[in-house]
């Protein structure tokens, strides 16, 4: 199958797939995957060659367009509104995750620190379109409902900066493994990393703002916006920085210096799905169904690890902010379901880690299958057992 | 541009909003005020029809990957008394473009294509409104001085 036969055989299957699993009430995403691995060279092999090597470039400008729509939630303004009980759950649960995991991997798996952080900071996202698609289904309603809903919101963004930070520090330890001042390099080189991806992001937005005064149609706007997307991921490539930070903070810096903003996150809405969803069918296409008989006991040790984590961290956090009984109890149970910011991170993982690159992705994208099929029911019985949904 | 606009409260219920436009074939562009004409949000039919899917919140619009799932409005249950329930503040945008009252009329229409509205609140420098704009306004301007009218 040539490539441009691939491509459009990927979109029409997606998108019928997508149609058939709503109809069992599960996300797209999950649609998406299972077709990725089906069609992907450890089953059917109907994926060329050629599509499957775009993964890395279509994986960077999807995590580019993701981290720079999720910028948009560091406004104050937006801050004020989600409260602090979002706040504080949504930063313990997603730190619970990272910690628990990363511990686990260091002192029951044995793993070397780099390895055990990296999936780590994996651990922490979540995925809300599994969520919010049982809150909708079931018309789940009240505070619980509503904390859920911002602390999966937000959620990713956390991961985000946790992912790129532990990503530096991976990065520094696996580089300078016998270099002497290996604690200083390693430092240096994370902050470079981040204070860099700040001052990048920062540059690019007040440039994006300026500029956008000569823009006249929509049309243009799309393009415009593209092209700084684009033009920010390519730089952080060139000086070795986080994609990710860069155009998070990229905006972010939009979000809070131009007040008309908004509508460059609009306009992306435009032609983000078609991307996603190949986003998806490759990173599911990926997937070596090989190595997963290795991966058993590491699999499991993150798949529990994870949802220990995140149920004590939401513990926490809603008992910090003095938050309902209920939500302390069953709010991280909420919290399960694992999918596209993680497999996005996996990929970069993968390309930064070439040793271990592939064991971690394929433990990622088998979890996620596991925790899109678990997670809706893990949903739903948080919801009932905090009372907010009434029809079984 | 109009300085007649019909405004509304954060306060004002779906029902008198629903009834203040009854005559109206096309719902417009509604500015929401302070007690002191300061501009805080506006309401369009969009966030009408948002009422019918009570998990449009404006925070999950920075979530992706999100199924857009568009409510049958003709399925959807609503409840009688939602009509005294959701009040303005709970459906109106708060990020939206406005106009300063000197803004030129070339300048109103590149942002009104740009943007693909055919319509935007005018605010004075304290961010008081003072009126509307409409794409007819400026076109039947540009009649006017071209002598067609």
């Amino acid at each position: 199958m040539n490539t441009i036969l691939g491509l459009g055989f990927i979109l029409i299957a997606g998108l019928f797939s997508a149609r058939l699993i709503n109809k069992i009430k599960f996300p797209s995403v999950t649609a998406y995957l299972l077709l990725g691995i089906i069609i992907g060279p450890s089953l059917f092999g109907l994926v060329s060659e050629e599509i499957l090597s775009a993964s890395g470039l279509i994986s960077n400008i999807v995590l580019g367009m993701i981290a720079f729509s999720i910028g948009q939630n560091f406004s104050l303004d937006n801050f004020h509104k989600i409260g602090k009980s979002v706040i504080w759950i949504s930063v313990l649960e997603a730190c619970g995750a990272w910690l628990l995991v990363t511990l686990a991997f260091l002192l029951i798996l044995k793993q070397p620190f780099y390895i055990a952080l990296l999936f780590g900071a994996l651990s922490s996202a979540t995925a809300p379109a599994a969520t919010v698609m049982i809150i909708r289904q079931y018309r789940a309603k009240g505070i619980f409902t509503d904390t859920l809903l911002g602390v999966v919101a937000i959620d990713d963004a956390w991961c985000l900066i946790i992912f790129a930070i532990s990503l530096a520090i991976s990065q520094a330890i696996y580089s300078h493994m016998v270099a002497t001042f290996f604690l200083i390099r390693v430092f240096l080189n994370s902050i470079w990393n981040i204070i860099g991806a700040f001052i990048l992001g920062s540059i690019i937005a007040i440039l994006s703002s300026y500029f956008s005064r000569f823009i006249r149609t929509q049309a243009e706007f799309l393009i415009f916006t593209l092209g700084f997307i684009l033009l920010s991921i390519g730089i952080a490539i060139w000086l070795h920085l986080s994609v990710l930070l860069a155009n998070m903070f990229l905006g972010a810096f939009l979000v809070n210096i131009d007040k008309s903003s908004f509508s460059s996150f609009d306009v992306l809405k435009t032609v983000d799905s078609p991307l996603f969803l190949l986003f998806f069918v490759l990173a599911g296409a990926n997937l070596e169904i090989g190595l997963l008989p290795r991966l058993g006991l590491i699999g499991s040790v993150y798949l529990v690890f994870r949802v220990i984590g995140k149920i004590t961290g939401a513990g926490l956090g809603a008992h910090i902010s003095n938050a309902s009984k209920n939500i302390r109890k069953y709010l991280g149970l909420g919290l399960v379901p694992q999918a596209g910011v993680a497999l996005g991170c996996a990929l970069v993982a993968k390309s930064d880690f070439p040793n271990i690159g592939s064991m971690i992705f394929t433990t990622i994208v088998a979890t996620t299958v596991i925790y899109e099929l678990i997670g809706p029911i893990c949903t739903k019985i948080a919801l009932k057992r905090a009372g907010e949904i009434a029809i079984d | 541009m109009s300085k007649e606009v019909i405004t509304v409260k954060r306060s004002t219920t779906l029902r008198q909003l629903l009834e203040i436009f009854a005559d109206f074939h096309l719902f417009p562009l509604v500015p929401v005020v302070e007690e002191d004409g300061r501009l805080v949000g506006i309401v369009s039919f969009r966030n009408l029809i948002d009422v019918f899917s009570p998990y449009r919140q404006e925070i999950l619009k920075t979530v992706p990957f999100l199924d857009d799932q568009e409510e049958d409005i003709f399925k959807a249950e609503l409840t009688k008394d939602i009509g005294d329930l959701v009040v303005v503040e709970d459906i109106m945008e708060t990020k939206f473009v406005s106009l300063q009252e000197d803004t030129t009329l070339e300048e109103a229409f590149k942002l009104m294509k740009l943007h693909l509205k055919e319509e935007f609140p005018v605010t004075d420098k304290t961010g008081k409104l003072v009126g509307k704009i409409g794409i007819f306004d400026i076109i039947r301007r540009v009649f006017q001085e071209k002598g067609v009218i």
